[in-house]
């Protein structure tokens, strides 16, 4: 299955050497999936001028130096507290997130918009963000995928405290981070508050520390609240439909 | 939609057979309901509110009464609120945390207001909960007032770290004049990126341990306006520690050029030493013309 996010990485040339190939393949055999290729170049290609470059260097580094500055920071935190959870925690998260979004096609699931788009700066860490006005349904239907994503994502994460967990579920907080503030710029408040609130659980969720079974617990968490969200996703766009 | 009273009949059936489920299944049961609160959110919120209300009312599981808190959280009804409010002044442990939690993120005014009693008069756990429903329901106003008004340092040093990471600049400048609070401050506005804040801070030498914080703070922003900064300061000053704060500023910065400067310029073979460790230490490509330029004796 090749969804529009495989397509928009394919576009970018972000994907490795066998993914893009099997792309290719199934690009020149799926007659349906090729017109929405086409389809989806025209649309990124309308707005590549707008679309934020990939970082210039110094700013890459400038992040890596806020990684190790909000990591000094959670431990001095910690040091002083035995709170349960760290407020640092997110500017870890941040940090972490500003790093990967380096060279991340951010337009990944905003390519049905046709309205007008500009980039702003992040106050917190500069990291360049997509403005989108007028085209609420491109960004519903953005959110829903990655909350289905994250959903089978977070349902597969290794059980065992490794790399590879740390490392997608950094993926999936750094997805999670910047469709945070793609709803606020389209005006989902609501969407960018459940968002933020999935952060902490996710980064807990990315601890070494944490007990298996608090793992799970979290994770069953987390798998209910999106259903909702989705559920309610749903809905609305259900409601709105029948409204039209 | 047809299959709506459907629904709610199946989900009221699920939600409230407690007696009838058989012990060996219990966790089957627990999942039904699971699967029953989420199939609720397709009702519409006048019709699932009352269900989730009695699901809070029952003799539920926690697990199951967290859930449908979320559920509730996302019923947009002034009755959902009130009870969430209710939950989160009356019950105790991890329900009146959700509660908290669930208050932040419906983000209705009532509620975020009604969080700041909550806040006064909890413990440090709910605290911390009220400091992370603001942060979600990114209500900065409220944190802002928590540090204004709080009580000892470490609760105006947690409701500065949150503000920081809410990016909140223009409340944290409003905190500068509290006594005794500039060293969360200052890692705020270094998490926010405030060059302005650490400049004034790093250049007013009157406390030279806020100075050299604040020089340190802005190493960590980093940046072509910082790396001139931090020369500035490096030149201008007679005081060694400040000194000392402004080439650590650089090294943190990575401003290897700054160094390189300061290393061509000065005449002091002692400084030039420390520069060329420094240097070494940033392995930096210009280390190698320092090190080749010093073996040689010249300047």
């Amino acid at each position: 299955m090749i969804n529009e996010e495989t397509l928009t990485l394919y576009f970018y040339d972000e994907l490795d050497a066998a993914e893009r190939q099997r792309v290719e393949a199934v690009l020149n055999s799926d007659a349906k999936l090729a017109a929405a290729y086409a389809k989806l170049c025209r649309e990124l290609e309308q707005w590549r001028d707008a679309e934020t470059d990939r970082a210039p260097i110094h700013l890459i580094e400038r992040w890596h130096d806020s990684i190790d500055q909000a990591a000094r920071a959670e431990t001095k935190a910690a040091a002083r507290t035995q709170s349960s959870f760290h407020w640092f925690s997110f500017a870890w998260g941040a940090a972490i997130t500003a790093v990967l979004v380096v060279g991340v096609g951010i337009g990944v699931y905003f390519s049905g918009n046709t309205s007008v788009i500009s980039t702003t700066a992040d106050p917190l860490y500069g990291i360049p963000v997509i403005s989108q006005l007028t085209t609420p349904v491109s960004f519903t239907r953005g959110l829903q995928l990655h909350l289905q994503d994250s959903q089978s994502e977070i349902a597969s994460l290794p059980t065992d405290a490794s790399a590879d967990r740390v490392l997608l579920l950094a993926q999936i907080i750094e997805q999670n981070r910047m469709f945070e503030r793609a709803a606020k710029q389209n005006n989902s408040p609501g969407v960018a508050r459940v968002l933020r609130a999935f952060e902490p659980i996710l980064i807990r969720l990315a601890s070494d520390e944490i007990a298996p079974k608090d793992a799970e617990a979290l994770r069953a968490q987390l798998a209910f609240e999106l259903s909702v969200v989705l559920t309610k996703l749903a809905q609305d766009t259900s409601d709105e439909t029948h409204s039209t | 939609m047809h299959f709506l009273p459907k629904l709610i009949f199946i989900s009221l059936t699920v939600l409230f057979a407690n007696n009838s489920i058989a012990q060996d299944s219990a966790n089957d049961a627990e999942q039904l309901k699971i699967a029953a609160l989420e199939a609720l959110m397709s009702a519409p919120p006048d019709r699932a509110l009352p269900l989730v209300a009695k699901v809070l009312a029952s003799d539920n599981s926690d697990e199951i009464k967290l859930r449908a808190l979320f559920v509730l959280s996302q019923i947009d009804l002034p009755e959902a609120q009130t009870i969430l409010l209710e939950t989160a002044r009356n019950d105790g442990g991890e329900l009146r945390l959700e509660a908290i939690r669930m208050i932040g993120i419906s983000g209705d005014p009532t509620g975020t207001a009604g969080l700041a009693d909550i806040y006064r008069s909890g413990d440090n756990d709910t605290k911390e909960a009220v400091l992370q429903a603001y942060l979600i329901a990114d209500d900065t106003q409220s944190v802002y007032e928590i540090a204004a008004n709080a009580a000892s340092d470490e609760e105006f040093d947690e409701a500065v770290h949150i503000l920081a990471v809410m990016g909140a600049n223009d409340e944290l400048r409003q905190l500068r004049d509290r006594p005794g609070s500039s060293e969360s401050l200052i890692d705020a506005y270094a998490i926010s990126g405030d060059v302005e804040s650490l400049r004034d801070l790093a250049m007013d030498n009157s406390n030279p341990e806020r100075q050299t914080q604040a020089i340190h703070g802005l190493g960590i922003v980093g940046g072509d306006e910082v790396n001139t900064t931090l020369v500035v300061i490096y030149r201008g000053t007679e005081s060694p520690e400040v000194r000392d704060a402004a080439l650590h500023g650089m090294m943190i910065a990575d401003h290897d050029e700054g160094v390189l400067e300061l290393f061509r310029s000065s005449q002091d073979a002692e400084e030039k030493t420390e520069l060329l460790r420094m240097l070494v230490m940033m392995d930096s490509d210009a280390a190698m013309d320092a090190i080749e330029k010093a073996l040689d004796g010249g300047t």
